[in-house]
């Protein structure tokens, strides 16, 4: 392995652990809007790891999907319920 | 605080696993060399010197998809189609159609709707692109189907529902387009028995290059001299419109005002329906 490919992974490694940390933030998050926000984030950074992990096929799919239409789908039922997650 | 302390946990647990992993590198990570079967997927996928198993497109993954495995593709977007139609049953009643005045100015400010107005032709263009290049580059119908229908979504919320339906994007016409492109994907998978019937050839449903058992019907890879790959763009032309109308009628219902829905029900039991 070349310096320059355990760079990158080093990268895509680095990308998970912030995915994690997102995905952590939208379940313990109340505010279920700022929930949505960091559940695009991770999306966001799984978008970057297919990417990273040579799967340009699953990406296409994924950044219209997960980044636009599932945070689209979940702002809008918000809006229709309630902002507030009631313990 | 509280969340400090989870995420410390969490990175903890991670780094955890990675050092067992690291540690046991010749247990636990899966080889690098490539397996017989993707030797055998990457070879045939554009391999004109044996026409029986080649699906002739240099795109792997939508040869996969449309060619080697089309059955499973085709009941995926059975399962796409029941899923529309489930949302669709649900929204039954609610009507779609433009109020008789508006009043005021519907949608986001200026600035947005001036950035609006460039973004989604250049999403529909980009869209186009994935989905009819999907056999010779990465992406495809539903890739490029997924990808159009983010335009009409932010159209919705940054000019309001009502400038959709005004130019007829509605929920007729989304559907109509939506059954042009199911039409068009099972036209294609029978095109091979089709014209075996009318030749009076032996032929597969879902049959794109010849096969030893079919050898004399076969789509046609080239078309003007550009690869079409056979029965591979017209799937990926279809699942695209399928595809964006299907993301399209599903977002025209779930962003329906609600007092237009409340008032058509009110008016409902008025007139001595049940509610």
């Amino acid at each position: 392995m070349s310096y320059g490919e355990a760079f990158l992974l080093g990268i895509t490694a680095l990308a998970a652990i912030f995915s994690t940390i997102a995905t952590y933030m939208a379940i313990m998050e109340r505010d279920l809007l700022k929930a949505v926000i960091f559940s695009a984030i991770q999306s966001t950074i799984y978008a970057f790891i297919y990417y990273m992990l040579m799967a340009p096929d699953i990406d296409l799919v994924y950044i219209p999907v997960a980044v636009g239409l599932y945070p689209a789908v979940i702002i809008a039922l918000i809006k229709k319920t309630t902002r507030e997650e009631k313990p | 605080m509280k969340h400090w302390i989870g995420i410390c946990i969490l990175i903890l647990t991670i780094l955890a696993i990675s050092f067992v992993v690291a540690a046991n590198i010749n247990v636990l990570v899966p080889s690098t060399n490539v397996r017989t079967l993707a030797e055998i997927y990457l070879k045939y996928t554009y391999y004109p010197w044996d026409k029986y198993f080649t699906a002739m497109s240099p795109e792997a993954c939508t040869s996969i998809v449309w060619d080697f495995r089309g059955l499973d593709t085709v009941f995926e977007t059975m399962v796409f189609y029941l899923a529309i139609i489930g949302a669709i049953a649900l929204a039954r009643g609610v009507p779609l159609k433009l109020p008789r005045e508006i009043k005021g100015e519907l949608g986001l400010s200026l600035i947005v709707k001036t950035v609006t107005k460039i973004v989604p032709v250049l999403i529909i263009a980009v869209a186009g692109s994935i989905a009819l290049h999907g056999h010779l580059t990465p992406g495809g119908g539903f890739q490029g189907g997924a990808t159009a229908a983010v335009a009409p979504v932010l159209i919705l919320v940054v000019f309001s529902q009502f400038y959709l339906l005004k130019r007829g994007v509605n929920k007729n016409s989304m559907l109509l387009l939506r059954s042009i492109g199911l039409t068009g994907i099972g036209i294609t998978a029978f095109a091979a028995v089709l014209i075996g019937l009318a030749t009076g050839h032996y032929a597969f449903v879902l049959q794109n290059q010849p096969k030893p058992l079919a050898p004399d019907i076969s789509l046609p890879a080239f078309v003007g001299g550009q690869l079409i790959s056979g029965s591979l763009w017209f799937f990926n032309f279809f699942e695209f419109l399928a595809v964006a109308a299907g993301f399209t009628i599903v977002f025209l219902l779930i962003t329906l005002p609600e007092k237009l829905a409340e008032a058509k029900e009110e008016k409902h039991v008025a007139e001595g329906g049940e509610k």
